[in-house]
């Protein structure tokens, strides 16, 4: 360092030149703006390739005769009538698994036409006796159920909620449960609690909710 | 400088205009497949003379009430061969169940309380959850259990940049694990590393736009998976090629809640926050029904969950304001509300899934409790 001095042999350094703008100065805005072209660029070849196939595709109608097909050939568990033979003692086998679980509402209706537990249940709970001790099914407190033959409405005493059916702010709801504190509407099933809004995107935790008021609003809508 | 500005702008017309074209596209497309639906399922099915299915009071019974979560339930599953359920609640913790007996073989304690999903491995040796955590935690279930009694966490999947909405092992691998994101995408994993092996969808992909709630797979077909997203469509995709949906899939009027796949392979059926279901074709990409019970004032509830019985004859959707609908998939006809009969859950229905067998169905609820439901009529012959 002394010794370039002391010669003065090296030109000077040139003045500093004002700095220059950079290339690109709204570099990832425009990189961004060129990705989402060509994302739609991308889509449009898409979009014309799909139309040039629905050219060759066969109706609706095709497809619904495969579904017609496919569900009628098939056994099914769940459904009542079958082409199969018998077997509903599938069913019991959830029933009498490995401890017989408390029959209230089927054992203790001996006059229900569609239930024939098989041998291999041994339900020690059933009071066949009575149709009195079972509380009353939720669905003797629909009209759709009042024909059913098991107990007749008198005999049992329906549950409350069930048989609440309005409450004063909604029209429709049949059971109202107070939700959260801070809400002036009750929570329903029929409604959603208009604190927890909004709705999109699904986990947010709405500013009117804090874990003291809805604890799991989070996921509300 | 200004010739760079001009460039942006000139970036931003293209985009104005690839975006009309995008729009004017799928007008077309919409056009010319209204053309292709010449039918329902419905329509034909009556023109074939099909007579819906019946159901009386006690033919679908609830035989079992599975208590233990001190919170809602959010996610149920069950395992492919035995009958155990796992389910995931709001109380931080995910509960196995013998659902044979109800009682419970596994309580873990999650590290993040806010569970989202939870999913059973096919060897049923470990279970899977997410959440708002953005992680995916795998538990193995035959662990040792930590000083506290709680079961150590086997694997964290992270990478996802939103909450994880549903988790789903691909069938038969118990290495291999698809999620959904509030980030838009889904992602395969490989659980023995722990790193992604595909991404589907993103910020610079051709995807869903918007959160993707529901994914599942193709029991049929593995490679298959289709996703339902708050974008309003539900999209199919070839795990491998991860680049671009198959096909998407549109009709919806609103968030896609839930996809499930047709027990055939060939079609799936979506649950909605428009508060229909609707059944969908693969190969052709036509909606083939809309499942809709009109109600009687404008407050229709979303569709929270679906799920086909084993011969894809029934279609049940849990709905928010506690119903639970059994479809049938044929005439389009609710043939029964499973929220209206004896010992129906006391809140929304949040989740729900068939066993293997298809010969029970489950249903979680924000009532804290499962319930499994069982044919309990008498089968007529002939």
């Amino acid at each position: 360092m002394g010794d370039s001095v002391g010669t003065g042999t090296v030109p000077p350094l040139p003045p500093p030149l004002p700095k220059s703008p950079p290339q690109y100065p709204d570099l990832y805005g425009k990189r961004r703006e060129l990705a989402k072209v060509q994302i739609l660029e991308r889509e449009i070849s898409f979009l014309e390739e799909e139309l040039r196939s629905v050219e060759g595709l066969l109706p609706a109608s095709r497809s619904c005769k495969e579904i017609a097909d496919f569900v009628t050939g098939k056994s099914d568990p769940l459904i009542p009538i079958t082409k199969k033979v018998r077997r509903s003692y599938r069913f019991w086998k959830w029933l009498c698994g490995i401890s017989c679980f408390n029959l209230s509402l089927i054992c203790c209706c001996p006059k229900c036409p569609h239930l024939h537990m098989p041998h291999c249940c041994k339900c020690n709970l059933c009071n066949l006796d009575s149709c009195i001790s079972c509380p009353m099914p939720k669905f003797h407190c629909s009209s759709s159920c009042l024909n059913t033959r098991c107990c007749k409405m008198s005999d049992c005493s329906c549950r409350l909620r069930c048989c609440i059916p309005k409450c004063p702010t909604c029209s429709v709801c049949f059971c109202c449960i107070p939700k959260c504190p801070t809400c002036s509407v009750c929570f329903c099933f029929a409604r959603r609690c208009t604190c927890c809004y909004p709705k999109s995107p699904k986990v947010n935790i709405c500013s009117c909710c804090d874990k003291s008021c809805c604890y799991s609003c989070y996921l509300c809508c | 400088m200004e010739n760079k500005m001009s460039s942006v702008a000139e970036l931003k017309e293209r985009h104005m205009a690839a975006t009309e074209t995008v729009n004017a596209l799928g007008d077309k497309l919409k056009q010319k497949r209204l053309l292709l639906l010449d039918t329902d399922v419905a329509g034909y099915a009556r023109s074939q003379g099909k007579t819906p299915v019946t159901f009386g009071p006690t033919d679908l019974v609830c035989c079992r009430t599975l208590q233990g979560h001190t919170g809602k339930v959010y996610s149920l599953d069950w395992t492919p061969e035995k009958n155990r359920i796992v389910s995931a609640s709001q109380d931080g913790r995910l509960i196995v169940w013998n659902a044979l007996t109800s009682q419970k073989t596994h309580a873990i304690k999650l590290p993040c309380a806010w569970v989202m999903t939870c999913a059973f491995s096919p060897s049923g040796q470990s279970v899977a959850c997410g959440g708002l955590d953005s992680v995916c935690s795998i538990f193995n279930l035959n662990s040792q259990t930590d000083r506290d009694g709680n079961l150590p966490v086997t694997r964290m999947l992270s990478g996802h940049k939103g909450y994880v909405s549903s988790c789903q092992y691909v069938p038969d691998e118990d290495s291999h694990l698809v999620t959904s994101s509030g980030d838009q995408t889904c992602v395969l994993w490989d659980i023995t590393t722990g790193l992604r092996t595909s991404v589907f969808g993103g910020e610079f992909q051709s995807g869903h736009t918007a959160d993707v709630l529901s994914i599942s797979i193709n029991g049929s077909n593995s490679k298959m998976f289709v996703s339902g997203s708050c974008d309003s469509t539900a999209r199919l995709w070839d795990m491998r090629v991860a680049s671009r949906a198959v096909r998407t899939f549109h009709g919806h009027e609103g968030d896609v809640n839930s996809v499930k796949f047709f027990p055939d392979g060939n079609r799936f059926g979506t649950g909605s926050a428009d508060g229909t279901c609707r059944l969908f074709d693969i190969r052709t990409g036509h909606q083939l029904q809309v499942y809709y019970q009109p109600h009687g004032d404008n407050d229709v509830p979303p569709v929270t969950s679906i799920a086909f019985s084993i011969s894809g004859r029934l279609l049940f959707a849990g709905y928010t304001n506690g119903d639970c609908y059994v479809w049938d998939t044929l005439l389009a006809t609710m043939v029964l509300n499973l929220g209206f009969v004896h010992d129906s859950h006391d809140n929304r229905i949040s989740c729900l899934g068939l066993s293997a067998d298809g010969s029970a169905l489950c249903t979680g609820s924000w009532d804290t409790n499962l319930k499994i439901w069982a044919f309990g009529g008498h089968r007529r012959v002939i």
